[in-house]
């Protein structure tokens, strides 16, 4: 008989990332009007139609009510009392990464991020998010000889304008959604990513957010193009000291992949997800899509998710082109009080378009973890296919999953399957491992590991080691 | 809507005026459901207003039961014509359930009711007049099977209403069958007793006419050791819905659920559940079948509910559809909603069309593709038909579906 209270053991870890950096920043008042946004388009320099784009999501953004659909309950947000700017005070203009702060610099290097030379051996590029601004972007120089641009989104508004005009809010515009649509109005910063034609980038592309002050959210906006029979890997973390209130975090990430292109797209989530009370934690209402515009164009999604209080993300793909493809691999791991509703909506709009959602939950402590997915067929997807697996675990009898999947056809040329199944960790197989030697902790961690595994082994190899070894950490204390 | 003037005056002078009142209260903020909600977001507005423009009826026409000769075994009861029975036997007994008994059931179930879950349901008291209502406690066993029949009358909206106790350690076979007249609306609402040890083999067949209407909802309260097997078949509405609810109260209950909707032309046919175990060791089965034509739109939307207290429940949901014309639709939501950890929960889904190789196969095997196309429609169709209780064998069900649809 598996002892209840030495699995919740197994997952106690203290979190590792919630130290402060105690910098100056540069803040604007709390609150939400027209004025603010102005005064955050000034102080980015943007052209004019960015400030109109800004200007009429926040005009849609009134008129919208927050969704309550999501299978989640949290306190009200005042929009009004949040701090829509906060940037650590620097030079103006940084030329070379010496001239950032150090204490910077240091930060990250305690996140483990490789952005000071020594690191950069790992040959990931990396641009880091500190707050509402993007600190810096390394290995820019070897990007640019293969055609690739790679900076803050920021940097891009004003050196590649005409691109974004082209392609901001195409794939998620302004009026998508109640969060959308206030990150359309006040997104401050993110990661802007361009593949020209007929490139493989050299190297993976690394976007890491830390959220540092307590009062300001952060809503960054991340637009990656893939031009015709190009790709990239593309890598997203995420860190956040611990503050005992809650602090908003709206993102959007925007992928387009053009004919024969492929992104690859992986998350892992790790922002503070409160104390064992519930008290504090990060707001996490993000929204993801792409649109595989192009023929034989393909997005994947892989995240994995251990952190945030509240968690309500779910990454798409828009299957327009011929043959297109759509894949989304996910982990979502809850404990504690914290709460997840995530999944993934693939619409097939063109025809012999494929889809592959494989979702993993588990929900420990006194947890909500839900999966909700939208799968359609739309009349001109003929000979498409679907395949959902959605799987999850429950640790200890006070955590709950749920899963709800839509599903919808009007192709009958196209084949759905869905799947969906809820077990524990079994008694039997903790057992048969015990009896081989094999200490209880490390089985508990090795049969979660094994249960994730198909979605571990679509991860960038950095990031599957970093998965595995933060979900035995994240579960420390919760089996039982 | 005149149909909903009439829920506000509709008032009745004996013991369903007090369930009337708590209905009407429970509509009177907003007499129809919520467009919005996960319930009715997918419902046609305009096939639901018309369901409601015709007139309220509470009186029927003459019904003739347009099925085989009754075999002497069959017990055959029409709601709203011969509502008295009293049938007391050496092994079992059917009698009329009391006023009383009657009132306190109802008065019990509704005070969980709704607004937009149950709309249904409220809808069917609110116009519930005493004609068109049957009450019966069964008890024994070795009972012969049992017909009930329910149908609304041409150019017409008539509520139907069915409680049925099945007492301990009972044993029976029952089969509903709604007809929906030409161009009429019926509102059927069923409230089932399991109590313990007793187990049912419910058949629903609800079958229309030209622009028929059906609101038909099913409430089963599961006792301890009880086993519950529906067998449902609708097909042939213009509109219809079929919402399922069921309650295994203490667990230890079986269920076993094998629905089934075919929708052509341009109809609408729904099916909801909700099976909610509130105690451990509950078992279920279900599967549900669609089948889409022309410009139609079959739905189905199945939800597990297993509270921590259902430690070990063995759960499964199914459900297949297929898709047979580029104007038709299906939507599909199999939910599982769980906290207990110790439990098998598992669910299914498929959308696609006839299987192309096994059509071939035959084929190759002289066989037409229409009629091929029919043997295997045949196959789809002979899983839920199967285990519909006393049908099978008279009713020609399987010839309807594929012929005369």
């Amino acid at each position: 008989m598996v002892n209840e209270n030495s699995v919740k053991d197994v997952v106690k870890e203290p979190y590792k990332y919630g130290f402060i950096t105690d910098i100056e920043t540069e803040k604007i008042e709390k609150g939400l009007n027209e004025d603010i946004i102005k005064l955050i388009s000034q102080k980015k320099e943007e052209p004019k139609f960015l400030l109109d784009f800004r200007l009429k999501a926040f005009k849609k953004w009134q008129k919208m009510k927050e969704p309550d659909w999501a299978a989640l309950g949290y306190k009200k947000i005042d929009y009004q009392d949040i701090i829509y700017y906060s940037a650590p005070k620097q030079k103006e203009k940084i030329s070379s990464l010496d001239e950032v702060d150090p204490k910077l610099l240091e930060t990250f290097d305690k996140l483990g991020i490789p952005l000071t030379e020594q690191k950069k051996l790992t040959n990931v590029a990396v641009d880091a998010v500190f707050d509402s601004v993007s600190i810096a972007t390394t290995f820019r120089e070897e990007l640019a000889e293969h055609g690739v641009i790679f900076c803050s989104i920021s940097e891009a508004v004003k050196n590649h304008a005409d691109l974004i005009e082209k392609y901001l809010g195409t794939v998620v515009p302004a009026s998508d959604n109640y969060f959308a649509a206030l990150n359309s109005a006040v997104f401050s910063d993110g990661s802007f990513v361009y593949i020209p034609k007929g490139v493989t980038c050299p190297m993976d592309l690394s976007s890491y957010f830390r959220i540092n002050s307590g009062d300001s959210g952060q809503f960054e906006r991340t637009l990656i193009i893939a031009e015709e029979s190009s790709s990239v890997s593309y890598l997203e973390g995420c860190t956040a000291p611990m503050f005992d209130t809650n602090t908003l975090h709206a993102a959007v990430v925007e992928l387009i992949a053009l004919d024969d292109a492929s992104i690859k797209y992986s998350t892992v989530q790790n922002w503070y997800a409160g104390d064992e009370e519930g008290i504090g934690g990060i707001f996490n209402f993000v929204t993801k899509r792409g649109k595989c515009l192009g023929k034989r164009s393909k997005i994947s999604w892989s995240q994995v998710e251990t952190g945030s209080a509240i968690t309500w993300k779910y990454p798409s793909c828009l299957l327009l082109g011929e043959e297109s493809v759509g894949e989304f691999y996910s982990v979502a791991l809850t404990n504690n009080l914290q709460q997840a509703d995530t999944g993934t909506k693939m619409i097939h709009i063109g025809p012999k378009t494929k889809s592959t959602i494989v979702s993993k939950g588990i929900s420990a402590g006194n947890s909500k973890n839900s999966y909700r997915g939208l799968v359609k067929m739309g009349t001109k997807a003929t000979g498409s296919r679907n395949y959902s697996q959605c799987d999850s675990m429950l640790i200890g009898d006070q955590a709950s999953a749920n899963t709800f999947p839509y599903i919808k056809s009007q192709q009958p040329n196209s084949e759905i399957e869905h799947e969906a199944s809820t077990c524990r960790i079994s008694e039997d197989q903790l057992f048969y491992l015990q009896s081989r030697g094999i200490e209880f902790e490390e089985a508990v961690s090795m049969m979660v590991s094994g249960f994730c595994r198909d979605v571990f082994n679509q991860l960038p190899m950095e990031f599957a080691a970093e998965a595995d070894k933060l979900l035995a950490l994240k579960l420390e204390g919760s089996v039982g | 809507m005149e149909i909903i003037e009439k829920i506000k005056t509709n008032k009745s002078n004996d013991y369903l005026t007090e369930i009337q009142k708590i209905c009407r209260h429970k509509l009177q903020s907003s007499p129809l459901p919520n467009p919005k909600s996960e319930l009715w977001r997918l419902s046609n507005k305009s096939k639901l207003s018309n369901f409601l423009d015709y007139t309220f009826n509470e009186k029927d026409s003459k019904f003739d039961i347009p099925y085989p000769k009754n075999p002497q075994s069959t017990i055959r009861l029409i709601i709203g014509e011969n509502c008295q029975i009293k049938l007391i036997e050496k092994n079992y007994s059917i009698q009329q359930l009391s006023e009383d008994e009657l009132q306190k059931y109802i008065k019990e179930q509704i005070s969980f009711f709704k607004q937009n879950e149950n709309w249904s349901d409220l809808l069917n008291l609110s116009l519930s007049c005493k004609n068109h209502i049957l009450g019966l406690k069964i008890n024994g066993s070795k009972i012969p099977p049992i017909e009930i029949f329910s149908h609304a009358s041409s150019n017409s909206l008539n509520a139907k209403t069915l409680v049925i106790f099945l007492e301990k350690n009972c044993d029976v076979e029952l089969l509903q069958v709604n007809l929906g007249k030409e161009n009429s609306s019926l509102s059927q609402s069923t409230f089932f007793c399991l109590k313990e040890n007793s187990s049912v083999n419910h058949g629903v067949v609800s079958y229309g006419e030209n622009r028929s209407n059906l609101l038909n909802s099913l409430n089963v309260i599961q006792q301890k050791n009880s086993a519950y097997n529906l067998g449902s078949l609708h097909f042939k509405f213009n509109y219809a819905r079929f919402e399922i609810s069921i309650k295994q109260s203490a667990g230890n209950a079986k269920t076993n659920i094998k629905s089934m909707q075919i929708t052509k032309k341009d109809e609408q046919i729904s099916t909801y559940t909700k099976i909610e175990f509130n105690g451990p060791n509950g078992f279920l089965d279900q599967i549900n079948k669609s089948l889409a034509d022309d410009k139609s739109h079959a739905i189905f939307e199945g939800s597990i509910i297993v509270p921590k207290i259902a430690q070990r429940t063995d759960a499964s949901q199914l459900s297949r559809n297929l898709l047979l014309s580029n104007l038709a639709q299906i939507d599909t939501k199999p939910q599982l909603e769980i906290i207990a950890d110790d439990v098998k929960c598992k669910h299914g889904a498929t959308i696609s069309q006839l299987n192309e190789e096994e059509l071939f196969y035959m084929r190759t095997r002289g066989i037409t593709l229409t009629e091929a196309s029919k043997l295997q429609l045949s196959s789809y169709f002979q899983e839920i038909i199967s285990f519909i209780p006393i049908s099978k064998d008279r009713w020609d069900l399987l010839d309807k579906l594929l012929n005369e649809n």
